[in-house]
């Protein structure tokens, strides 16, 4: 443990405190030609890592469908209530699935509950973290934008199947 | 400039202003004494705290903090959500030390519920809740050293915070708001780059700190403004109801991780740090000996740390691994029942309380039985502390303002609630 030190205990070169200022500044001048540790965003990007938590998109299957039942879980357990889900029948396999899928990305908070609690593994976690919108309508965010190829939510799947 | 009318001051504020006898007027505020506004807007008061002072010449009559300008009414909101859907939000409260948060919450459902999260995940709790006190008393130091006018290292300390939040990204997913906890465990394993990234800034964090240290410990600018100023007696402390690194900055040995172990805290070997003399300087010593206990137990964490679940397996309670709600129609009821309708804990009331970086943060919970709390209390450690200003103020100059409550590092978004 270092020195502490308290008004009495200064010395009379510490109170003088020229000295201290040039070992203040060497100290400083020092880190200059350290390693930067900042990113210059807008050139260089940040590439968030697998178990990123970005825009909660819906999963596209190699057919072109969505994953999605309906069942209305996320938008239950959504804390700031960003999901709508309208559901309707459909005469494939599953039986059902959502006419409308709407997240308004305004109120959204990146939790991931809704992909936490979601049964058929139908909405995760993007890395998309640019978002910005100049309208309240622009920014609810329907089925057009939602649905993501399943190629490029992978590494979010296998992130999940490994550590959830 | 605008003169303060009496309009702009609620009457209980005036009146514990006034308590004292004074030829004071206010309209007529620079004849005798002058009541002077600090905050909601000030850079130095570390968020919205308002703080009214009642000045003789430059020496403080009396002080009295007005908190609220932050209030969400999250005591209200906890009522009328599940315990599930709370976790978020207790990111928002203490937002320096979020998972500090986010453990302190489970903890209290899991005591409330009677269900224990495995051992694995306690020890991924410990582990974050010491990470997030090293993140959260480095910035209270690189803040509390820019408040008397160290502006470097303020930028030192918030770079090694930023490695922790890189360490959140790979662990959470996200960087400040983690929301990583879950009743009956975590959220996911840790990932062996999670990992290794921790040892790697545990490796360099001692040497870093210490530069840290260089600049102030002997500086005599930085000594001699606070040594001996905003002092608190152990008695007038305990009185107060102060905690953390405040309280034990005037002698008293209490630490919840000592005084009433939770998680696997009775196993660690650490300091509880204390300083006797009770002023801004010995609270800045209490929070770098602190930082550096921290590192060390981290250290220990993650020798020790176990294989194995980091959910616990139990129908109705915790929600069910993701594998198994895919393939098995009993695991999807569960998921189902759960999310809808809550985890029910038994009806009664529980207090659960950790050491947050701040100091004692409690949660009481009243349940009915039902799958949202009656009634949710926070004990904020931001908000006790917060008591102790106008104690700590009384005599001092304007000027030591900034530096006693840089000292005692108030987080409105706790102290609001």
């Amino acid at each position: 443990m270092s020195l502490r030190r308290r008004k009495k205990d200064l010395t009379f070169w510490e109170k003088i405190y020229i000295p201290e200022i040039v070992k203040g500044l060497a100290l400083t001048l020092k880190t200059m030609f350290k390693p930067k540790y900042t990113v210059e965003y807008p050139e260089v990007k940040f590439i968030p890592p697998a178990s990123y938590r970005g825009r909660p998109v819906l999963v596209m299957e190699e057919n072109g469908k969505e994953r999605c039942v309906a069942c209305g879980l996320c938008s239950r357990v959504c804390p700031p209530l960003a999901i709508f889900v309208q559901a309707a029948e459909t005469p494939d396999e599953k039986e059902r699935y959502p006419v409308k899928f709407e997240i308004n990305m305004i109120r959204c908070i990146f939790c991931g509950f809704c992909e936490d609690v979601c049964p058929e593994e139908a909405i995760v976690m993007s890395k998309d973290y640019e978002l910005a919108f100049s309208s309240r309508e622009e920014a609810i965010y329907g089925k057009d934008k939602l649905l993501t190829p399943i190629k490029q939510v992978q590494d979010r799947i296998n992130f999940l199947r490994q550590y959830k | 400039m605008e003169k303060l009318t009496k309009d702009d001051i609620h009457p209980k504020i005036l009146e514990a202003l006034m308590r004292t006898e004074s030829r004071y007027t206010v309209e007529d505020a620079l004849e005798n004494e002058m009541i002077l506004n600090m905050g909601p807007q000030h850079p130095a008061t570390h968020g919205v705290l308002r703080l009214l002072l009642r000045l003789d010449g430059e020496t403080i009559v009396a002080c009295v903090p007005e908190l609220g300008y932050l209030h969400r009414g999250y005591e209200k909101m906890a009522e009328n959500m599940s315990f599930y859907e709370f976790i978020p939000h207790t990111d928002r409260l203490d937002y320096l030390a979020p998972l500090s948060n986010n453990v302190a919450w489970v903890l209290a459902v899991e005591k409330l519920t009677g269900i224990e999260a495995p051992p694995r995940a306690q020890y991924i709790r410990m582990l974050i809740c010491e990470l997030s006190r090293i993140a959260s008393h480095l910035v209270a130091i690189g803040a509390f050293a820019m408040d008397v006018g160290a502006m470097t290292v303020l930028l030192w300390t918030f770079r090694e915070r930023e490695k922790i939040l890189d360490i959140w990204d790979i662990l959470c997913g996200a960087r400040f708001t983690n929301t990583y906890t879950r009743v009956g465990g975590v959220a996911n394993d840790i990932q062996p780059e999670a990992l290794a990234k921790v040892n790697w800034f545990i490796d360099q964090f001692d040497d870093n700190l210490k530069e840290c240290e260089q600049l102030l410990n002997k500086n005599r600018i930085f000594i001699e403004r606070l040594d001996g100023v905003g002092i608190v007696s152990a008695k007038d402390a305990i009185d107060l109801g102060l905690t953390g690194p405040t309280l034990r900055g005037s002698g008293v040995e209490y630490d919840l991780r000592r005084a009433k172990p939770y998680l696997f805290y009775n196993e660690m070997d650490f300091n509880v740090i204390t300083y006797k003399e009770g002023d801004c300087l010995a609270r800045y010593f209490v929070r770098i000996d602190e930082a550096r206990e921290s590192a060390k137990m981290v250290r220990q964490i993650l020798s020790k740390m176990p294989q194995g679940e980091v959910r616990l397996n139990s129908a109705k309670k915790v929600l069910p691994n993701k594998a198994e709600v895919y393939t098995k129609m009993e695991e999807l009821i569960q998921d189902f029942m759960i999310v809808n309708f809550g985890i029910n804990p038994p009806a009664g009331e529980i207090y659960s309380a950790i050491e947050n970086p701040k100091g004692e943060l409690g949660f009481y919970i009243v349940s009915k039985g039902e799958g949202h709390p009656w009634k949710c209390k926070i004990r904020s450690p931001s908000f006790c502390n917060c008591q102790g200003l106008p104690l700590m103020m009384k005599g001092h100059m304007v000027s030591d303002v900034v530096a006693i409550v840089g000292s005692i590092d108030p987080v409105m978004g706790e102290a609001d609630k």
